[in-house]
């Protein structure tokens, strides 16, 4: 008798889980399914009636929907592998060499992550501009590479901590550099972590808004974020529209997400609690 | 001895060297991309600086910019609408992300649909998350009013009635953030170690009792962190509310963030929007520095850290 009840009761507490944090996304879903004349009716529908697909057609066709994609892709990707390389350096430089005042850069490092991004949007729109990068991928590649900087060391560090420093001695006895070890022995055995930091600065470069709004103002070099805003008319709000626009956007980051859940978990309180 | 030390220090020194070499990258990027702007953001707060009109030159004013944000009206009302976001959406976050935290933390047979209910909020780019519970929230066919409407309860004008517009704002902020905070107390909660419970159990002790005197004080310094990081964010909280009223109705719901991005880019008053951004960032730097001296605590004990 109290077995099955406790039963119902974890199904329970997953449904709730589940139901909060996917149900934005399904509602975005049935909308974007929905004709316009459906959308209006009232009450309103829960389900679509009659599932089309013509407002995913007119999500591409009414703007550069493909376009926002590639440019969402090309700078997510680029600021990723900056990031990477740079904070694999860092991260190595921090946990293996002897450097001096570690703790205080370690600090430093947290306290650029917890920097009020408006702040530094304000003159960093001058110095693009300044320096003619407005509207080049550049502009967004170089921030976005910094403001990942220091989860991607903290989680690299993490992982270096826990390769044993016997196996580097071991490869530099038998011949080589510390360069090569840690090409040779410290990356293909950290690979996790590598791996870990750069889907949290991915999706950090796919999500953000703020500075893709002032870096880009033309159509064309807009990343989704700030492209799906352009689907609003000066009064009209066409849902059906700005849901499908959403949904494609979704969906990549998505699936990264599901692909990868355990990995992005563990690098996320890495991150955090361990911090 | 003598004989070691000195190839000793070479090795160490080289290392030191190789060192600052890795660091450098970091280093380079760090000072384009953060270091310089916030001097020069300092820096331009004291001048007069129009973007758009640069014949004007850019004359140095000292605290006039400092001293025209303490008598706008503009300013006090997005840093009020800032702290009451702050205050409602903090502890809010906290409640529902321990909740979930609990709900998570039961044995289910499969994770994944539990662990990705947690991680798709916080995958959701926040501005979407704002488009979406604008549509929530919308007066016809939104879906909050037609569950009101069903349950016999007039409509609400949630989006231009001001302080049912800070509300749904919250909640959407609440909703948006209590995941991150779930998935890093989940962590905390998995830390704890079951012979506590066990021994509890032993001793007769309730659900509650258990919540009360082991959950919740070893889940202390996870619900620290969290807090504090909920904070930060809260401070600067600008996409939800630019997502879901643009500000409005009026500047009701606009933040300090929001009054700063649009001093600068919309107005150009590039000076004044300095002055603003130097303000938010000593706020946020305050509030950055009881986290840091907080952990640095911790991890000398060797709890938390």
């Amino acid at each position: 008798m109290r077995l099955p009840k406790r039963r119902a009761m974890v199904w329970l507490a997953g449904l709730i889980v589940a139901v909060n944090g996917f149900f934005p996304a399904l509602w975005i879903l049935a909308t974007s399914l929905k004709t316009e004349t459906e959308l209006m009716a009232y009450p309103i529908s829960y389900l679509p009636a009659a599932p089309t697909l013509a407002n995913y057609v007119q999500a591409f066709t009414e703007q550069p929907l493909l376009r926002f994609l590639w440019n969402s892709f090309v700078v997510a990707s680029l600021s990723t592998a900056l990031c990477v390389l740079v904070s694999a350096c860092a991260a190595y430089a921090l946990t293996r060499l002897r450097v001096p005042r570690r703790d205080l850069i370690m600090a430093g490092l947290m306290a650029v992550a917890m920097f009020p991004l408006i702040s530094l949007m304000v003159p960093l729109f001058k110095v693009m501009r300044d320096l003619g990068l407005l509207n080049t991928y550049l502009a967004l590649i170089l921030p976005y590479a910094v403001l990942s900087m220091p989860v991607c060391t903290l989680v690299m560090a993490s992982f270096f901590q826990d390769i044993p420093e016997d196996l580097e001695s071991a490869a530099m006895v038998d011949g080589c550099s510390r360069v090569g070890a840690l090409f040779r022995i410290v990356v293909p055995l950290s690979a996790p972590g590598v791996f870990t930091a750069a889907i949290l600065a991915f999706v950090n470069a796919w999500d953000e808004f703020l500075l893709a709004l002032t870096m880009m103002n033309r159509v064309s070099m807009r990343t989704l974020s700030v492209g799906i805003t352009l689907y609003q008319g000066e009064y009209a709000f066409p849902w059906p529209l700005i849901s499908a626009a959403l949904i494609v956007a979704i969906v990549p980051i998505s699936i990264l997400i599901a692909l990868f859940q355990e990995r992005v978990v563990g690098g996320l309180t890495a991150g955090g609690v361990k911090g | 001895m003598l004989e070691v030390s000195p190839t000793l220090s070479r090795r160490s020194l080289s290392e030191r060297g190789l060192g600052f070499v890795l660091l450098a990258p970091a280093a380079l990027l760090l000072l384009l991309i953060v270091v310089y702007p916030i001097t020069a953001l300092v820096w331009n707060s004291f001048f007069d600086i129009h973007l758009a009109e640069p014949w004007r030159g850019e004359p140095f004013v000292g605290i006039e910019n400092y001293r025209r944000a303490f008598e706008d009206a503009r300013f006090w009302s997005s840093l009020g609408t800032t702290v009451v976001y702050t205050v409602v959406t903090v502890p809010g976050a906290l409640l529902v992300g321990l909740g979930l935290a609990l709900l998570a933390n039961m044995p289910f047979r499969h994770k994944w649909p539990v662990r990705l209910g947690l991680l798709l909020p916080w995958a959701l780019p926040l501005v979407f998350s704002g488009l979406i519970f604008r549509w929530f929230f919308e007066y016809r066919q939104g879906i909050v009013n037609d569950v009101l409407v069903r349950l016999g309860v007039e409509p609400l004008a949630w989006l231009t009635e001001p302080h049912l517009a800070i509300a749904a704002i919250c909640f959407a902020i609440v909703w948006k953030s209590s995941s991150f905070m779930a998935l890093m107390l989940l962590a905390g909660l998995q830390t704890i170690p079951r012979e506590l419970y066990e021994a509890a159990e032993v001793d007769g002790a309730t659900r509650w009792q258990k919540f009360v005197s082991i959950t919740l004080p070893m889940l202390r310094p996870a619900i620290f962190v969290a807090l504090i990081f909920r904070t930060i964010t809260a401070i600067q909280t600008f996409d939800i509310p630019y997502a879901m009223t643009g500000g409005g109705p009026g500047d009701s719901t606009e933040t300090l963030a929001m009054y700063i991005q649009k001093t600068t880019l919309d107005f150009l008053d590039f000076g004044y929007g300095s002055a603003l951004a130097t303000i938010m960032f000593v706020v946020s730097m305050i509030a950055t520095s009881s986290y840091l001296r907080y952990t640095r605590r911790s991890a000398g004990r060797g709890t938390g850290g």
